[in-house]
């Protein structure tokens, strides 16, 4: 008996000490539900894409980001009865460890570092317009994720500018969900944060089928002064290149307003795809492509967001009306249950 | 019989000290921060320039993020968006003063 009560007592001091953390894991993510009309194709799609962090001491963090989609279509295209199928896939599951302040050790499965549009605003509940840019597929095949280890940091910093870095290696893998392509690259980065300008440029080799190179580059900028967002990058591959030039304004004076009309922010974004040569498994437009898309946010209470946007796409295989409605739901919680005022 | 009263007696002794504990950090000003609110009380200019400087580069706060949060919700933007620990730092003590 005194065994069993020393062995309760250390099992609640540790739950103790564990309760009485403040880095407890998070369970964060969205639910979102989206319809598409692309050149008269409607598909209706519901998304739940969680997200868990979990910090293990100062150093150590896992992070998981998995998408659960459905995609419903009408079997014909454009007539017929509707029929669905549900997709899962692991977007991210990496181990990073923090080992100083310039470098950070990933390994695991994680977000293709190829400019910043994967990592960064790709997220359904981050993305201004939900259609991606023509030009993702360059530098983010096979998946947009990669299998292998990522070195990252902050190289330098100073009051008025930073300078960061990535470097990775990933692994063929071709299971179903887990799919990544062989390849190695790096990025690296330089944001000025009083001027609100991030710029930077991207490198990778792509080790498999054919081996050739990738690059890139990326713009962003957030004047401090007005709510506007300008996000741009350009991409380059032997199976084209292209670029795309995003702006966002809230209709407000600051980016914190909550009036029903600061609520509201206008979209804009152009882009364009050059062909080049073909390459095996290619997912870029068999045809040079430009495009412009307009659309609305607005960010209701609660982190629940609508979005609606319009876009055209002028090809020599046809041009095509692209219509898109949203409503997306961001959640975040910690994972297990305690206070929470 | 006797056991039993010290197991129910030390269990709600631990129990307690798990609520006292989790006191401070439960009770800390702008527990939940409202984005629209975001801690006045205990702005840190130098947080409160970073957090808009580095947080609204990519997303709009969320509308909540209570202290047991942010520490999870920093380490993982320090890695996603190449937060510097200076940075992290800030946003931490102004988030989670």
């Amino acid at each position: 008996m005194k065994r069993t009560l020393a062995t309760l007592i250390t099992f609640l001091g540790i739950a103790t000490s564990v309760c009485a953390q403040s880095d407890v894991p998070i369970l964060s993510g969205a639910l979102a539900f989206n319809s598409s009309a692309t050149a008269g194709v409607t598909t209706f799609q519901p998304t739940l894409a969680p997200v868990l962090v979990a910090p293990i001491g100062d150093h150590w963090l896992f992070e998981g980001r998995a998408q659960l989609l459905g995609f419903f279509f009408q079997q014909n295209g454009t007539s017929g009865p509707y029929t669905g199928q549900f997709f899962a896939t692991l977007d991210y599951a990496q181990v990073d460890y923090i080992a100083n302040p310039n470098l950070t050790i990933t390994v695991g499965r994680f977000l293709t570092p190829f400019n910043i549009y994967n990592e960064r605003f790709s997220a359904v509940w981050i993305a201004n317009l939900q259609d991606s840019p023509i030009i993702f597929t360059i530098g983010t095949r096979t998946s947009a994720s990669s299998n292998g280890g990522m070195l990252r940091g902050v190289v330098i910093e100073r009051p008025n500018w930073l300078l960061n870095y990535t470097a990775y290696f990933s692994a063929l893998q071709t299971t179903e969900n887990l799919q990544a392509g062989r390849a190695a690259g790096g990025r690296i980065g330089m944001f000025l944060p009083k001027a609100g300008i991030e710029v930077g440029a991207s490198y990778q080799r792509f080790l498999q089928n054919r081996n050739y190179n990738v690059a890139g580059t990326y713009f962003a900028w957030q004047p401090p002064q007005i709510p506007l967002d300008v996000r741009a990058e350009y991409a380059h591959s032997l199976g084209g290149q292209g670029y795309w030039l995003e702006g966002a304004m809230r209709i407000a004076k600051s980016r914190g307003t909550t009036t029903w009309l600061g609520r509201l922010q206008t979209v804009a974004r152009v882009q364009q795809f050059f062909k080049g040569t073909p390459t095996p498994q290619d997912v870029l437009p068999s045809a040079d492509v430009n495009q412009f898309d307009f659309g609305l946010n607005y960010y209701l209470p609660h982190d629940v967001r609508l979005n609606g946007s319009y876009g055209r796409a002028y090809s020599s295989t046809g041009n095509a009306n692209i219509w898109n409605v949203q409503i997306a739901y961001r959640f975040l919680f910690p994972a297990w249950p305690g206070e929470h005022k | 019989m006797k056991i039993w009263f010290t197991l129910l007696f030390v269990t709600l002794l631990l129990a307690c000290s798990i609520r006292v504990l989790a006191q401070p950090q439960s009770s800390a000003p702008a527990t939940k921060t409202s984005n629209s609110a975001v801690p006045k009380k205990v702005k840190s200019n130098d947080g409160e320039q970073r957090f808009q400087a580095n947080c609204g580069r990519c997303h709009t706060p969320p509308e909540a993020i209570s202290p047991r949060e942010v520490k999870a919700v920093l380490q993982h933007m320090r890695v996603r968006a190449m937060l510097s620990a200076e940075d992290e730092q800030l946003i931490l003590k102004y988030l989670a003063p």
